[in-house]
């Protein structure tokens, strides 16, 4: 089969306490009384692991956010699940992290902005990297998964080496360095955001050996910024082929950012059970196989491997979702992702281009 | 030849565990996928839980396979548990 549902992704509400100038929610976010109830969420889960569903990712927003953020773990867990929990950590303290392990939460992946309190504090808009800390410290004392998810980009990145030996010292078994990827509201500060070439090239070079250095004590996880690489990402691994995300209200989506694609309806869990979702919807079925395929992508040995690229990124770059992803150097459209790289190169890094926080209505 | 000593107690990292749901085959889930786990590997995996080292490991599958060649359960089984290891997935020492 093409697509086997492998893992879930719930963003049970897109209420954060921070305010990242990268952050890759929707522009138009999900309220909380429209959030869906614990048992809507249950009943998500248990309808996931009966289609072969293994994995559950907690995100959001910031999970912590819902104060029944201990019985969806729980709910996850006794529905055979993975249950891995993606937070900034502000919200939690030793009874309640003491209170999600016991609930059987597997993994925690902590994000940090920075490695630097002043830097970190700006890039998130909010004072949370002091808490951060604490949190770090809380979770290498308990007995649970932990991978300390670092963001980086052009404000940042020259920062990297301290990062690695950082995320060494917290105890984490595995470090995920993550490029901001131009989505939401990171495409409205791109300019500001995107490394120069020479910081990649560098990067690359740390990063190797960190990896010698770290090897049986940090794993480390790399990708280049897809702006930079010769060929796109095989987004989700291919539109509908393996993940389900599931919003806030309950909209069922192939990637978080697949709302910006016009003419795509989304069916709600509370509405559709989610087998019929995922294998008869539009939306699900619009870029499965290689029939939606335009060239170069149609006749690329590539096509099984990358799909084309992401449909949102195809979308917001060109127009068009339905075109070659424009970071791919075959791309009839990657003259734009060219241009926006002279630009970004011709400036010096250590200006500080303009930014925009998000601030959004509660 | 294995590096794996034959004094430590052997378990599965935090983040890792034997899946059974019934009705479907047995997976090792760990933090970025899953492995799956079926018939002697999904006993050795099953049998690293904090309870014993491998020289004891090594016994408990001598008994459960008595017609099977032991040299070759010994070889095979720290085969198993250096690649676990690498992938973070056994706790060693």
């Amino acid at each position: 089969m093409s697509h086997q549902l492998q893992a879930i992704i719930a963003e049970v509400t897109h209420r954060c306490p921070l305010h990242c100038v990268y952050c890759s929610n929707p522009l138009e976010m999900q309220r909380r009384d429209a959030e869906l109830s614990t048992e809507d969420w249950t009943a998500v889960f248990s309808q996931a692991a009966a289609m072969g569903g293994l994995h559950l990712h907690l995100t959001g927003g910031e999970p912590l956010a819902r104060a029944d953020l201990t019985e969806l773990v729980q709910a996850g867990r006794s529905a055979h699940l993975y249950v891995n929990l993606i937070t900034s950590g502000v919200g939690l303290d030793e009874r309640r992290l003491d209170a999600l392990i016991g609930a059987g939460l597997d993994h925690i992946q902590l994000s940090f902005q920075d490695v630097e309190e002043g830097p970190a504090n700006e890039f998130a808009g909010t004072r949370s990297h002091a808490v951060k800390l604490r949190i770090a410290k809380m979770i290498r004392q308990r007995r649970v998964a932990f991978t300390l998810n670092m963001v980086v980009h052009r404000r940042n990145l020259g920062r990297l080496a301290e990062m690695i030996a950082f995320a060494a010292e917290t105890g984490a078994q595995r470090l995920e360095i993550a490029h901001v990827q131009y989505y939401g509201w990171a495409l409205r500060n791109r300019d500001a955001l995107l490394p120069s070439r020479e910081q990649v090239r560098q990067s690359i070079a740390i990063v190797e050996a960190a990896r010698a250095r770290l090897k049986g004590r940090l794993r480390i996880d790399f990708v280049l910024p897809d702006y930079y690489a010769k060929y796109p990402k095989p987004c989700m691994s291919g539109w509908g082929h393996q993940q389900m995300l599931i919003d806030p209200a309950g909209r069922a989506l192939p990637c978080h950012a697949a709302g910006v694609i016009p003419g795509l309806e989304f069916a709600n869990v509370k509405e559709q059970s989610l087998r019929s979702i995922w294998e008869d919807s539009p939306a699900f079925n619009r870029f499965r196989g290689e029939g939606w395929m335009p060239e170069p992508c149609r006749t690329c040995d590539r096509r099984a491997r990358d799909f084309g690229g992401c449909r949102c990124q195809a979308f917001l770059l060109s127009g068009d979702a339905t075109a070659t992803d424009p970071v791919c150097t075959l791309a009839p459209a990657h003259a734009m992702v060219e241009d926006v790289l002279r630009r970004v190169n011709r400036s010096s890094e250590s200006e500080n281009g303009e930014w925009v926080y998000r601030v959004d209505s509660k | 030849m294995s590096d794996i000593a034959r004094d430590r107690i052997l378990r599965l990292a935090p983040g890792c565990r034997l899946n059974s749901v019934p009705g479907q085959e047995d997976v090792l889930l760990i933090p970025e996928g899953a492995m799956q786990a079926r018939g002697p590997a999904r006993t050795i995996i099953a049998l690293c839980d904090g309870t014993r080292t491998f020289d004891a490991l090594i016994e408990e599958l001598k008994s459960l396979y008595p017609t099977a060649d032991p040299a070759r359960i010994e070889s095979e089984t720290a085969a198993l548990l250096t690649q676990l290891r690498d992938r973070g997935v056994l706790e060693y020492g």
